[in-house]
Parts: structure tokens; sequence; C-alpha cells
């Protein structure tokens, strides 16, 4: 073939694969989308979604690094969330991207009735990340999205990425994905659940009154430390949204929510806890409580008898501690002292921990520890697992929790 | 001559290049949704059985040093039954490629190019293709030993940088959906080891023939780890693969690979990985595809067949019209003509040759016993 012909026919084919990837490039262009930050999903008046998208709102030019930008918060009423995210396509004259998309907040409205299709629709979506966080808001979702004003960080997006790690060192709530919802909701042998969140309700003054209520009495209030979900707690600042708790699912609806202790727990026994602290009692004071800092030590272990309908469920955990809080004349340093906590601590986080896995059974009916597929070992094919029926007996379940806790020492004063 | 020749190593990786183009598409969901939580269990037994296919597949080659199961056929058939075996293999491979292509096209439609008509995709990959066979097969073979091995490290990754969040548990029920589901239902599974049919064509493209036992045992082996752990890192990280159907579960896993907020994304460089090992795979494909061509018609110059197989690669892959279609011939209609086509019909080839060629033999020793009578 003639060299400037055969030279032609490339340039002629060069020029058809731009021409047909360049539509699919436009698309996708940068100057063409919309980064989402969070999605709010509400169920409006008329029974249909109201959704809200919250946008990076990039920084001009001329502004200073600390300057801080107002979020920028587009809300649309649709039958489907598809078809919100094309209305705001339109109304943007952009495409939202999703990509970016951190946190998923759901009305505590529209999760008690259920959300399998707009859990399908995300996971659908190629730009929805696995790791994005469900959020069930105590009050209306787009409201939660409007009270996020992050204090310390300047970055929105920096704040929604990091907000769920506090589950490893606080405990108070799960980093519940959109990855792990998906897969429990299909899964036949474990249950969804999503963070907490709510509203500071300025809860200081109402805490303080509450707690001349008890009197001088320590217990109490530490206590109340930890009987705490969102919108209940303390706390005082400029940002009003506060995540405490689990919001616990059966298949896709909201059937109840754990507080911050029993969230813990919840944490402890599926493993995603580095650390938490609880007040238990001081065996050598009474009435006198004790903060200290719980390590698990080692992976829960679980064993399930199914020989009758009723499962019994065996836990055993192991923790090393160390005493946080200290006062005048504590003695730490002896074996005995040591000793006599270690105890105090099995006692208290096996009432705790039985406390909670009672309520995921008898009140929620619904396995967010994952249980059943220790159950399912019991069963050589999942036939005869089917029909042993594991949601539905998971209700009528028992446990026996074995707490092996080693308290080590204090942290650096360990003698007054 | 020899340097178109392939070493050990090549043909290793040659062979598992197979395996892990099909792994990228929907069998592990297959697998996954067809034995449940038996699924590592099925592959072991299917692995098993696989090595000792591979194994009496050498034993019946010894007998033809240097041969091909074309020229073998040649020896059992005549012409006739070499040109319709050949053509078998040919229609075999050219149409088995040309579906995964277009599955795999579709994959890279859904995710990068949604506004790109898939046509433009599929071609783009076949002039890829195109061009390198042009230049060298031994270009593509060298390519393949670097791209396999970081293929097979990226499942490896997978595993472990996945590791915290398996739940071993997830084997449990041991048996899945029963045993005769596991254990008979599931030999169909051996579809899987799609590489045997290449195992078929390479001895005579082997530098050292004496090294195809070696060849045949560590591509297979290497092939029901590779299976087991991708199987592995889908069943103990999700249960939904086991119910619900994605494109790709492999690029699916890959999403959830995240090192703190500084690595992640990490599905890109994959999907990368993969796009050339599927090259790799549809190059070893035309260039075997040719290699046969030319055993039956004879023809001198193969370079001039590349146009027309690709050119059908590409037109197959335009007839299903839609993701179901091609889907199904991989799930329903690829495992029967693999066990049909390169299990049943290619040892039972090979196992007519041998016997006939014993039965040769035999009639040889008589034919000299008789003469050594006669002259005693």
């Amino acid at each position: 073939m003639n060299k400037w012909v055969r030279n032609f026919i490339i340039f002629i084919i060069i020029l058809v694969f731009i021409s047909a990837f360049s539509s699919s490039y436009s698309s996708l262009n940068i100057d063409n989308l919309t980064y989402v930050l969070a999605i709010g999903i509400d169920k409006s008046d008329d029974n249909k979604l109201e959704v809200s998208f919250h946008f990076s709102n990039p920084i001009p030019a001329e502004s200073s690094a600390s300057e801080k930008v107002s979020p920028i918060i587009n809300t649309v009423t649709a039958s489907s969330l598809s078809n919100a995210i094309n209305l705001v396509n339109g109304y943007q004259g952009r495409q939202l991207n999703l990509s970016h998309c951190k946190v998923i907040i759901f009305s505590e409205k529209i999760a008690s009735e259920g959300i399998s299709d707009e859990i399908y629709t995300l996971i659908n979506d190629t730009q929805i990340r696995p790791s994005a966080n469900i959020i069930v808001s105590k009050c209306n979702a787009k409201y939660y999205m409007q009270q996020i004003k992050p204090e310390i960080e300047n970055l929105l997006s920096r704040y929604y990425e990091i907000f769920a790690e506090s589950s490893k060192y606080v405990g108070h709530i799960p980093n519940a994905t959109i990855g792990d919802f998906f897969n429990s909701l299909i899964c036949k042998t474990c249950e969804p659940y999503a963070i907490l969140g709510g509203i500071n309700k300025d809860n200081s003054k109402t805490n303080s009154s509450t707690s001349s209520d008890f009197g001088d009495n320590n217990n109490i209030n530490s206590q109340k430390d930890y009987n705490i979900k969102a919108n209940d707690s303390s706390v005082e600042g400029e940002n009003k949204v506060e995540n405490i708790g689990v919001a616990v699912f059966k298949d896709d609806k909201l059937v109840g929510e754990l507080n911050a202790l029993e969230t813990m727990a919840f944490l402890s026994i599926r493993n995603k806890v580095d650390r938490f602290l609880v007040s238990v009692p001081d065996p050598l004071n009474d009435n006198q409580y004790l903060d200290i800092y719980i390590t698990p030590h080692g992976s829960t272990s679980v064993s399930v008898n199914t020989s009758t309908s009723s499962p019994y469920i065996k836990l055993s955990c192991n923790f090393t501690a160390q005493i946080y809080s200290m006062s005048e004349n504590s003695k730490y340093l002896s074996a005995d002292v040591l000793e006599s906590i270690s105890n105090s601590c099995n006692t208290y986080l096996k009432a705790m921990f039985l406390d909670y896995l009672y309520k995921s059974s008898k009140d929620f009916e619904a396995d967010i520890n994952g249980l059943g597929i220790f159950a399912a070992k019991n069963f050589t094919n999942t036939h005869e697992f089917e029909e042993y029926d594991w949601e539905t007996s998971y209700k009528d379940a028992f446990f026996d929790v074995n707490i092996e806790t080693s308290v080590k020492s204090g942290m650096l004063i360990n003698e007054t | 001559m020899l340097k178109s020749k392939i070493g050990t190593v090549e043909a290793i990786m040659l062979i598992l290049t197979i395996i892990v183009a099909h792994s990228v598409l929907s069998m592990p969901t297959n697998i996954l949704s067809s034995y449940k939580s038996a699924s590592i269990l099925n592959i072991i037994y299917v692995g098993i059985i696989a090595i000792c296919i591979s194994f009496l597949i050498y034993k019946l080659f010894k007998n033809f040093p240097n041969m091909d199961i074309i020229d073998i056929s040649e020896v059992i058939g005549g012409k006739f039954f070499k040109n319709i075996i050949g053509i078998v293999f040919i229609i075999y491979f050219i149409v088995t490629s040309s579906l995964m292509l277009r599955n795999f096209c579709e994959s890279i439609q859904i995710l990068y190019f949604p506004m790109t008509d898939i046509t433009f995709i599929i071609a783009l990959i076949v002039i890829a293709i195109a061009i390198s066979n042009r230049l060298d097969f031994i270009g593509t073979i060298k390519t393949n030993v670097i791209i396999i091995p970081i293929a097979l490290i990226g499942v490896l990754f997978l595993f472990f940088t996945n590791i915290n969040k398996f739940v071993p548990e997830r084997i449990f029920p041991i048996l899945g959906e029963g045993a005769f589901n596991t254990f008979v239902i599931g030999l169909t599974n051996i579809a899987s080891f799609g590489g045997i049919a290449y195992l078929y064509f390479l001895p005579p493209l082997l530098k050292d023939g004496t090294n195809f036992k070696k060849i045949t045992l560590i591509s297979i082996s290497s092939t029901a780890i590779y299976l087991a752990f991708t199987i592995a890192v889908l069943l103990f990280i999700f249960t939904f693969f086991v119910d619900v159907s994605e494109i790709s579960p492999l690029y699916t896993a890959t999403r959830y690979i995240e090192f703190g907020t500084f690595f992640q994304r990490l599905e890109s460089i994959f999907l990368l990985i993969w796009i050339l090992v599927f090259e790799c795979y549809l190059s070893i494909v035309c260039k075997f595809s040719m290699n046969i061509f030319q055993k039956i018609t004879g023809i001198s110059n193969k370079k001039a067949l590349l146009d027309v197989f690709l050119l059908l690669i590409f037109s197959i892959s335009l007839i299903p019209k839609n993701l179901a279609i091609s889907q199904s011939f991989e799930s329903k209609i690829y495992p029967y003509l693999m066990i049909g086509i390169v299990l049943v019909l290619g040892i039972g080839i090979l196992i007519f040759a041998n016997i006939a060629k014993i039965k040769h033999f035999q009639s040889n020793i008589n034919r000299k016993e008789l003469t050594n009578e006669q002259m005693g």
C-alpha cells in the first residue's frame, strides 16, 4: 500500500476514535462536574423523597487558607434518588459526581420505613465508594446537614472523612459504611447497622439540673455519661451535630438505637474498637467509680449451640486495662488491689455485654453482631441452616459471656 | 527457529493468562452463586482433578514428542479428521475469546466510558492486538512474563490487604448446597481450568520438550491456587456475591482497598493491569488459532491471517445484543463447550492415538517375531 494512503487511513482512524471517546471525556471532565460531599435523604409530605446534596465549595483564590466557606446545599423532591440526582444535574448545569461523597444521611422517618431501594441504587452507582458512611439522623436529614459546622477543620470534606475514625478510640459510634450495610442487608446471618446522628439541643443546662437532682452521688453522674445517644449529650459548641450510638436495622428497616455504652459492647464483640473508656465501680470505695481504659486482647471467641430451637451463644472476651482516673490515696501498685479492680471490671463488663446482647435479641430481634455465621458451623449444608431459620430463632437466644480483664496499672502515677 | 520458541516460565505464564483473564469477569460470581460457602472446597476438589487430568495429558503426549493435537489427529484419522478437529478448536478459541472480550469491554464502558459506543472500545483493543501481533509473538510472550506475575501479586495483595476484614467462618456450612452439588454437579466447574485447552498445542512451541511435564503440572497447580485465593477474597469479605451478580467481582473487591486516607482508589491500577492481561490473552488466542489454521491449510504466510481472525473476534463480540446474552454464554454455554471440546474430545483423541500407537507397536513386534520364527 502506498505510504501516503496508509498514513491517511491511520489519521482517519485516529480522528474517528477521538470523536468516539470525546463524549465520555466531556461528560467526565472536571469542568463539567460538581462534587457531592454528602447526601441527605428525607421523606416529603407527599410521600416522595426529599434529597439534599451537600456540595464542596471551592475556596476563592483571594481568600486565606484559614477562612471558612459556607456550605452549599441543594434540596430536591423526587420519586426516586436517581431522579433527584438528575433534576439537580439540570439545576446546576453540571453533572453531580458522587465519587467524593463521604456520608449518606437518612432521616429516622425514612429509615423506619425501609431504605433498601436507596441502598441498592447507591451501590449500583459506579461513583459511590463502599467506604461512604451511613448515618441515621434523629432529625430531618437536611437540617442535620445544615448544622454541620466543623470548628477544627476548615475543609468540610476532611471532617466527613475522619469523624468516624473516633469509633476506634472512643467507641461511641461504629464506622458504618454503605459497603458493610449492603453486605449485611444481603447476608442471612447478620443485620445492618448505621451511625446514629442528631442535633445537640444544648443539654448542658438540662444535664446540670439533672445531676443536681442526684445530689453529690458521683456514681450516677459517671454512668449517665455513657447512657447517652445522639441528641442527648451535654457538649456545647458551634458544631451542633453529634453522632453517638448505633441505629439498628432489621432487614432494611430501623428497629432501634444503642446508646454509647451499648455501642462499646457492640464494637467490642465485633472486634472493631482499639480502646474505650468505662467507669467501673471502685471495689475499695463504695459508691465511687474508677475510669478505666479497656483494650481488647485478641478477638472475641464465639460458640453457638443450636441443639434446640433457642440458640445458646457463648462469648469470651479478654481485655487488658489501665486506670485513668486518679485521686488521693490511690494504691495501684498492690497486686491484690489490681486483682480486685480486675474482678470489678469483669462483673461490670459482663453485665454491660449481657444487657446489650439481650437487647439486640429480645428488643430488636436483629443480629447486628453477625453471630449467625458461628451457628452455621453446626450445619453441614445451607438447606439445614435455612431450616433452622437463624433470623427468627435469634430472638429466642440465650447468652453467656465470659470476661477476663487484667488491670495492669495506672498510667504515669500508680500511687498517691 | 529456536528464537521463536518459548521457554518453561513463558509457557507457564501463557497458561496462567487464560485463568487471570477469565477471573476478571463473572467467573468467580458464577462459582460463588453455584457452590456458596463450599466454593473453596469445590475449587480444591476440582483443582486436584484438573492436576490429574493435566498429568494424564502429559502422559498421553509422551508417545508423541513435538506434536500437538492437530498432528496427532492426522495420525489417527487422516487429513479430513485433522481439519475437523482444527476447525472445532479454532471456533472454540475464537468464540470464547470474543464473548469474553465483549464482557470485559462492557465492564470498561460502564466504569469509564459511559458515553462511548461499545464498538469503539472493542475496536480499540482489537487494533492494539493487531499491532502487537504484527511485531512478534515472542514480544507478547515476554510482556506476559511481566504482566501475569503482577496480576498474580495483585490478587495476593487483595488477599492480604483485606485480611482484617476476613470472616473465615463464611466457609460454613462446609458443604454449601450439599455434597451432591459440591462434588457431583461441581465437577462442571472444571471448566474454570480453561488453560488446559492450550496445553494441547504447546509441545511444538517449546524450546525444550522435556519440560512439558513441569509446565503442565506447575501451570495447572498455580491456576488452582490462584482461583482459591480469588474465591477466598470474595467469600471471606463479601456476602453479596453469593446472591448478587456483579459485572466484575474482583474489581468490586479492589474498591474496598484503603490504607487510611492516603492510599485510596487503587482499582484503576488493577484495571490497567487487567487490560494488559486481556490484550495478552487475545494475542495468545490469535497466535494459536493462526497456528492451527496454518496446519490444516498448509499456507506459508500466516501473518496475513491475523486480520481475518481479528475481524472475526471483533464481529462475534458485537453479536450479543446485551450483557445478559454475553454473560449467559460465559455462565451457561462455556462450561459445557470446555468440557465437551477440551476434555472429552481432546483427551479422547489422545487416548485413541495412544491405543493406535500401542497396537501398531505390537503388530510390529508380532511381525518381527514371525519373521524371526520363519528365519529360525
